[in-house]
């Protein structure tokens, strides 16, 4: 699904993701770990083809992501608000998504029912603008929107990290449902091990822009990453 | 109290503005204002002589006194573009030990302090003071400045007010700028006249300095009305963050562009759900009575085209020009998302094309009313508008790839530099150099007309090839798109 070759940015001259050969297969469950700054956020706009990589390139499909717009039609990313068109109500924004991916009214609003849960009652008709939300609804929204698409790719940057215990969980179960019925590839990146270590099936540990360590979860992950991020 | 509450104020405008803006901004707007005033206070001191060339042989007085009511009603129109409104965050205020009363006050005398109203001053107190009190008496004088003053308050007041009470309501924008347009309007046609209002007061108060109370009056009323409306209103901010129920809207006449008219619905919130883009609007809007000013009837006698052409642009164009020069910018903050969205290239650049087809088109379809003054403005608006669809909408979609400030659409919009770089100055230059350029050789060579009708072949011509634009331009985006989405990102 995805390859990487030899990727590297530069910032200020130091390279801050510097990537050698990283190969992701369809329907792997991707969880990328690592403390700020190690350039997780990073990695992912590179894959989005957000900023411009220094050298190396990385291919969606066997196509680079940089010379190609073909990954846009099967790949759905949130990585901050910035993905938000925060003056439209959440309502629109879902027909906006629904729209640039040919999905009708009526279709958004089916598939609108199934997050009536997740939603919590305080996203739909709200009577806010998606800016009015807060930062947890707002990532509500956001995924929504990603899985709205019906990826086959999708890439989530931190989705724990502004949602409440609940929604943890149910996001959790979600995504394993998703997985398990149309086989898609996930990338999350996240500094909750528990929760990372308990969807993923592969897990990548990076540092200073490197990944230092590529394991295939297994029960005793969660351990070996504990003992990597101990003080 | 008051000087307390200065004195914080004081501290928060150092040590906000100075941390991150720009100096060199701050240094040029220092200058702007140097120079207004020092422009006012010169045409202050010769407006004598220049009421003597302008207007020969009548009495300078009943000349000055019908241009009084002129420059204030004016003065409403900037004020209200341009006069901020005073706030101080007073949520940490309203715990402490002090009375709302003062809070307000402290409010209203701050805003006092601005260039705005010391213009009018520097204008109207030297004549007032050389030609006035010399021939009509102290008292005459006295009562003079005396009204000038008090318009000052209750322009600024009620500017104020009505700035205020928009923020509730748009409907009061709405209606403020109609009131305006009338007056303009009116006054341009004949049917009313401000300038003999004013000549009729104000001569007669030279005679009877007491109806200075009426000004005095209206100024003390305006004052006390702001301050009635803020006492009930302190908390206005909260009120309409959090009271007004957001609805969802749908513009089902874009669905059949699918997902241009998608983009162009998102765009449309965007411009009626933002600050600054809604005053940009609104300022286009005001501009298109620029014509009144633009279409003189001499330049028709003397078949001076190439300026009537010059306005015809400028009015037909502003629309593309004020939305066109931030055109990627407006979307800075949700741009990564735009980009990583399944969006085509084309689709989005095809979409900022409609975009400003259809404004254009709709402001030529407005603007045909100056076809009154003389119907010879309707085919040069037309070749204006062929211009400004086919040519002008280009230049903006490929200047504004290189466009990389993004901004902050809930901030106002006049005197507003953030987002502006040297993209936007080279693009108000181009924009109106090259009609220019096109018109000139035809007109000097052949007419004027060949001149006119040139640039509206050309012009139609590059709307034809629309599509092969389209093209060419979003190669140009992708080869910056990064570098957009980069200075974006920083803000």
């Amino acid at each position: 699904m995805i390859t990487v070759h030899n990727i590297g940015k530069l910032y200020t001259g130091k390279l801050v993701v510097d990537v050698q050969q990283l190969e992701i297969k369809e329907g792997e469950i991707v969880g990328l770990v690592g403390n700020n700054g190690a350039g997780k956020t990073t990695f992912f706009r590179l894959l989005l083809d957000l900023i411009k990589a220094d050298r190396g390139e990385i291919l969606s499909k066997e196509k680079n992501v940089a010379a190609s717009e073909n990954w846009k039609q099967y790949t759905a990313a949130y990585l901050d608000e910035g993905f938000l068109v925060d003056y439209l109500t959440p309502e629109e924004y879902f027909y906006f998504i629904g729209k640039l991916n040919n999905r009708s009214k009526a279709d958004v609003d089916e598939f609108l029912k199934s997050f009536e849960s997740f939603f919590d009652g305080s996203v739909l008709k709200s009577g806010k603008y998606i800016r009015e939300l807060s930062k947890g609804n707002q990532f509500k929204v956001g995924i929504a929107g990603c899985l709205l698409q019906k990826p086959e790719m999708l890439i989530l940057d931190e989705p724990f990290a502004n949602l409440d215990p609940t929604t943890q969980m149910r996001l959790l179960k979600m995504l394993r449902e998703i997985h398990a019925q149309n086989r898609i590839t996930i990338f999350i990146s996240s500094h909750d091990l528990n929760h990372v270590t308990d969807i993923s099936t592969r897990i990548l540990l990076m540092e200073k822009g490197k990944i230092i360590r590529d394991l295939h979860t297994t029960d005793d992950t969660l351990k070996e990453l504990e003992e990597y991020f101990k003080v | 109290m008051l000087l307390t509450l200065l004195s914080h104020q004081w501290k928060s405008f150092w040590r906000s503005r100075n941390a991150g803006k720009n100096l060199a901004v701050q240094i040029f707007m220092g200058f702007i204002s140097l120079y207004l005033l020092l422009s006012a206070l010169a045409i202050g001191f010769f407006l004598q002589k220049l009421i003597k060339e302008l207007y020969p042989g009548q009495d300078i007085s009943t000349v000055f006194c019908g241009f009084i009511l002129y420059y204030f009603s004016f003065d409403i129109l900037v004020r209200f573009l341009m006069q901020d409104l005073p706030t101080l965050s007073i949520q940490p205020y309203l715990i402490q030990n002090i009375r709302r009363s003062q809070l307000i006050r402290f409010l209203n005398v701050r805003s006092l302090f601005t260039i705005l109203n010391l213009v009018p001053i520097l204008l109207f107190v030297p004549f007032t003071l050389t030609n006035i009190a010399p021939v009509h008496g102290t008292l005459a004088a006295t009562g003079f400045i005396i009204s000038i003053l008090a318009l000052i308050v209750f322009n600024h007041f009620i500017v104020l007010f009505i700035k205020r009470k928009s923020i509730i309501s748009s409907w009061w924008y709405v209606g403020f700028f109609l009131v305006i347009a009338a007056f303009i309007t009116t006054d341009y046609f004949n049917l009313f006249s401000l300038s003999k209002l004013s000549a009729s007061v104000f001569s007669r108060m030279l005679i009877h300095s007491w109806l200075a109370i009426i000004p005095l009056l209206m100024a003390v009323l305006a004052f006390i009305n702001n301050y009635r409306f803020l006492l009930n209103n302190l908390f206005l901010e909260d009120i309409v963050a959090k009271g007004k129920k957001r609805v969802s809207s749908d513009y089902s006449f874009l669905n059949r562009f699918g997902t241009i008219g998608e983009l162009i619905g998102v765009e449309i919130r965007l411009i009626l759900r933002n600050k600054r883009p809604r005053s940009i609007v609104l300022m286009t809007v005001v501009f298109l009575f620029y014509g009144l000013i633009f279409y003189k009837q001499v330049y028709f006698e003397k078949e001076m085209f190439g300026m009537l052409l010059f306005g015809a642009i400028f009015i037909t164009g502003l629309s593309i020009s004020n939305y066109g020069q931030f055109l990627f910018a407006w979307q800075s903050s949700h741009f990564d998302g735009l980009m990583a969205g399944n969006l085509n290239i084309k689709a989005y650049i095809k979409s900022k094309f409609l975009l400003f087809t259809s404004v254009c088109t709709v402001v030529l379809l407005i603007t045909s009313f100056y076809g009154l003054i003389d119907w010879r403005i309707l085919l040069i608006q037309l070749a204006a508008y062929f211009y400004n669809v086919g040519i002008h909408t280009v230049l903006a979609i490929y200047l504004a790839t290189y466009s990389y400030k993004g901004i902050d659409i809930g901030k106002k919009a006049a005197f507003n530099f953030q987002g502006i770089g040297a993209a936007q100055w080279i693009y108000s230059l181009i924009v109106f150099l090259i009609p220019i350029l096109i018109y000139l050789p035809f007109s000097l060579l052949l007419n004027p007309w060949a001149g006119i009708v040139a640039l509206g072949i050309i012009g139609l011509v590059s709307l034809l090839l629309q599509d092969w634009w389209v093209d060419l331009l979003s190669k140009e985006f992708m080869k910056r798109k990064h570098r957009i989405l980069e200075g974006f990102r920083e803000k």
